[in-house]
């Protein structure tokens, strides 16, 4: 593992500013000047005008387009295939490259392992693997701590959203659509 | 008393209760007998569920079916970090005291999975190509979602898997304790199916739409499940890692599309909680 770190420190100092992403609007839609619903109009994009993606925030994209550059809201936006959307902006994906290298940078040309049908079709279960796993697992403490420590993330009560065709999730059964803070006892 | 006992108590006095209002031929003050039916269907429903405990017996033999095919990824730091994370957005679930475990499979497919009483796993394909906490909150809220919801277990029960996995079930349920050796590999089948086939479709909108929520209700800003969905979209159809997915789950645009329609405006307040992507980074590439 530290050999691994030291790797991805190298890889994340090598990496190459982000990627230039794209993406097009879904809709006709008005440009902000800022990333609020009553901020300044900036312009209006067409419905399929093709964006390059400049920054991202919450709700909202910042994108520059053919005649008009300010804030949309991401869910307008349909990012590109083959776009820096396929590769993540963290820098992540580069530093653990796959199929075509390992961290080791040497080439390895393996397909995608692990979880295709037949893969799964063919796997045998291993319960000491899983087994492994509960090593791992955070309790309910761990967890509040997790949440407490900084950054501080502020539970919230959030009733579930419904669909416009079906019932908000939680109206029976195992849900419950009450919304806590933290949920249980 | 165990709760099983006491809802077949209550499932007989409730038959008692009708027969009386049947055998009678007039209506019986105080007791409204299309009630007392339900409360019968009801509870008979609940006695053929599995408990708890049965669930996650359940649960663990599907979950071992996935780290058999790919082994968990060796990065300690990474599988603590998704545990803490995920038992952190599952505290703001209805079942925030199931025993979560978390963990990222060292696959490059890009996939998330989850099997009945809490287990959950994300694929190291995927947790790379995301760029903040919240992206893995909104991911793993929406793998929370199924188990919440027990969507596993009505795919077998009354859904796309009934005929697959709807006797085993039975049959595992009626046994009380334990997983019988000779119903093991029926049982390992069943789960196979599930996650070749997928689950209803309804249910992976619905797990979306919970799966922001949860995030939200964890501090988080909810847009990073779409976030995830549009990297998702970008990296198109036609790629590999992307296969299993797109055959068990509806195309991302129609669940963004989903999504837009309900996320705004009531999540919008939410949405300037952190990302959190800087600890997201560090935890992951293990600096």
């Amino acid at each position: 593992m530290r050999l691994a770190a030291a790797v991805a420190v190298l890889a994340l100092a090598a990496l190459p500013a982000a990627a230039q992403e794209f993406g097009f609007m879904v809709r006709q839609t008005e440009v902000k000047a800022e990333p609020f619903a009553d901020a300044a109009a900036a312009g209006t994009l067409p419905e399929r005008a093709k964006v390059q993606i400049v920054k991202r925030q919450g709700a909202w994209m910042q994108v520059k387009g053919d005649g008009a550059a300010g804030w949309v809201r991401m869910l307008a936006v349909r990012t590109e295939s083959g776009s820096a959307g396929g590769a993540g902006s963290s820098g992540l994906a580069s530093i653990f490259s796959f199929g075509r290298g390992g961290s080791s940078g040497t080439a390895v040309a393996t397909g995608v392992r692990g979880l295709d049908k037949e893969q799964i079709r063919n796997a045998t279960p291993n319960p000491n693997e899983l087994a492994r796993m509960k090593g791992y697992a955070a309790s309910r403490a761990d967890a509040e701590r997790f949440g407490a420590s900084a950054p501080r993330l502020a539970s919230q009560r959030v009733d579930y959203v419904a669909s416009a065709s079906a019932p908000a999730a939680g109206g029976g059964g195992a849900g419950g659509g009450q919304a806590s803070p933290l949920g249980g006892n | 008393m165990t709760p099983r006992q006491i809802l077949g108590l209550m499932a007989a006095a409730a038959l008692a209760a009708v027969a009386a209002g049947a055998n009678a031929q007039f209506r019986i003050p105080g007791i409204d007998v299309n009630r007392a039916l339900d409360t019968v269907k009801n509870v008979v429903t609940v006695v053929n569920e599995p408990d708890e405990k049965q669930e996650r017996e359940i649960g663990a033999e599907w979950a071992a079916i996935l780290v058999g095919a790919a082994p968990l990824w060796a990065n300690p730091g990474a599988q603590r970090y998704v545990n803490v994370v995920g038992r952190w957005v599952a505290l703001h679930s209805e079942r925030p005291d199931l025993d979560w475990q978390f963990g990222i499979l060292d696959s490059d497919n890009v996939n998330a999975f989850a099997t009945p009483g809490g287990y959950i796993f994300v694929t190291k394909g995927l947790v790379v190509r995301m760029r903040s906490e919240a992206e893995l909150a909104g991911v793993l809220g929406h793998e929370i979602a199924h188990v919440v919801r027990k969507h596993h277990l009505k795919a077998m029960q009354t859904g796309a898997l009934a005929n697959i996995g709807g006797n085993v079930l039975t049959e595992v349920v009626g046994r009380r304790s334990g997983v019988p050796a000779e119903l093991r590999s029926q049982l390992v089948n069943a789960g196979k199916q599930m996650f070749m086939r997928g689950l209803d479709k309804d249910d992976e909108y619905e797990a979306d739409r919970m799966g922001v929520v949860l995030a939200a209700r964890a501090g988080y800003d909810p847009y990073g499940l779409p976030a995830v969905l549009q990297t998702i979209a970008a990296m198109g159809a036609q790629s590999s890692e992307l296969a299993l997915l797109f055959e068990t789950h509806p195309p991302p645009g129609a669940r963004l599309d989903a999504l837009e329609r309900v996320m705004s405006p009531p999540l919008d307040r939410y949405a300037t909680q952190p990302q959190v992507a800087e600890r997201f980074v560090r935890s992951i590439s293990g600096q």
